[in-house]
């Protein structure tokens, strides 16, 4: 898809639109984009991308905020910001899963102190 | 809410007017997923999360009662599921997080614990080492003690020793004999010619030499009387006698056990000095008091 001419793309964006009935007037959800792109590297600072999950919801955002550009290039801009938000909705789970994960391996770590603790008693 | 929820039972009944719509799959999901984390620890664990998530759910059914088949309805219900796994995922950490701190208190006074323990170890290590000490120290004083004593004590008795001899030294002649430490007192000192009666002077000599014997009261001692050649053997025999048997009674009366002295007369048997000249003579005529060597426990 992204290998198409830029021009191809605009002129079925603008017939899309012609279709719709002009559904898609409102402005490009560049706010949302940026806000979607930051949770997305918030993730994988957080190390998202070496928990399973976490890598699976980050790779479901990226996905969904890359067909959201090309929706933004067609002009889609109400149908684009619907997907960023699923997109950082996807982004922030991410987020939160890898935290979660890395506090249980932080809890984990201190019961094993425990553990070698009352061993070594 | 209430709408939908009204809504979602008249559509489960079925068959009711103006239900025509089924909810999209991304709905029952998302409705799913809150009653399970709403009703999970997260409900207390994570409020404000799972209220998030309730309110994204509300947003999602107003859109699917206003337009259930539109796009935005799924994908206002897809972000509502990912709300409510959200306030999950931050109820699942907060809760790790607590088993952590719990983990890590646990930690910290087991080992306080420890260390109190080893402190408290140490210390009475410390308190039997001191006591082991104390009780050495005592024992090495007593052992020191004791020995300063026996010291003590030998040196008292060999002082006594000494002091007698020096006071027998200075009113008569003592000599160190086989037999004992043999006293020499002249004859002359002591009595008149041919008397057994002590003279005055005589008995100031002998107090001396009785006080000098009472410091060894447990000696035997043997008063033997010596005369010169001149006379018969059986009048000086005799006279040898008496004349022991006087310093005896006199020793005994100034306090020297009887069962450890004794009188003999020896006679002209033993003299010292030649009888052919005065001076020889003078010195054969004579009182000698032998006190043995160590002390006896039978008396002769």
């Amino acid at each position: 898809m992204t290998s198409k001419p830029s021009s191809i793309a605009l002129l079925s964006a603008a017939l899309g639109m012609l279709a719709a009935g002009c559904a898609s007037s409102s402005k490009p959800p560049t706010e949302q984009l940026a806000a979607t792109t930051a949770s997305e590297r918030a993730a994988e600072e957080v190390g998202a991308t070496t928990m399973p999950q976490a890598a699976y919801h980050l790779q479901l955002a990226k996905e969904q905020t890359e067909h959201a550009q090309l929706l933004m290039k067609k002009h889609e801009n109400a149908r684009a910001k619907s997907v960023l938000e699923r997109a950082q909705a996807d982004a922030e789970l991410a987020l939160a899963m890898a935290r979660a994960d890395q506090e249980r391996a932080e809890a984990q770590g201190a019961l094993d102190r425990v553990r070698a603790l009352q061993k070594s008693n | 809410m209430k709408k939908a929820v009204i809504a979602t039972i008249a559509c489960a009944l079925g068959g009711i007017a103006g239900c025509a719509h089924n909810p999209p799959q991304e709905l029952i999901e998302a409705r799913q997923n809150y009653a399970t984390v709403s009703s999970g620890p997260a409900a207390t664990v994570a409020p404000a999360e799972v209220h998030k998530a309730r309110e994204s759910l509300a947003i999602a059914e107003r859109a699917f009662l206003d337009d259930p088949d539109a796009q935005r309805t799924r994908d206002l219900a897809y972000v509502a599921t990912r709300k409510a796994q959200i306030a999950q995922a931050i109820a699942n950490r907060e809760m790790e997080g607590r088993r952590k701190a719990q983990a890590e208190q646990f930690y910290q006074s087991k080992q306080g614990e420890m260390i109190q323990k080893v402190k408290g170890d140490l210390n009475q290590t410390k308190a039997q080492l001191r006591e082991e000490q104390i009780r050495q120290s005592a024992a090495l004083d007593q052992e020191r003690q004791a020995r300063a004593q026996a010291e003590q004590r030998a040196a008292d008795a060999d002082k006594r020793s000494k002091e007698m001899l020096e006071a027998l030294d200075k009113m008569a002649q003592v000599k160190e004999e086989e037999r004992g430490t043999v006293i020499t007192l002249s004859g002359s000192v002591l009595f008149l010619t041919n008397e057994a009666i002590l003279l005055p002077n005589a008995q100031v000599r002998l107090d001396q030499v009785a006080e000098a014997l009472l410091t060894t009261p447990d000696r035997d001692v043997l008063v033997e009387g010596h005369t010169d050649s001149r006379g018969t053997e059986s009048y000086n025999l005799d006279l040898s006698r008496r004349r022991a048997e006087a310093v005896r009674s006199y020793l005994v009366s100034r306090g020297y056990p009887v069962e450890h002295i004794r009188a003999e007369g020896i006679g002209k048997a033993r003299p010292i000095a030649p009888n052919s000249t005065a001076d020889g003579r003078a010195n054969n005529r004579r009182v000698e008091i032998i006190i043995s060597p160590k002390a006896k426990s039978e008396p002769h």
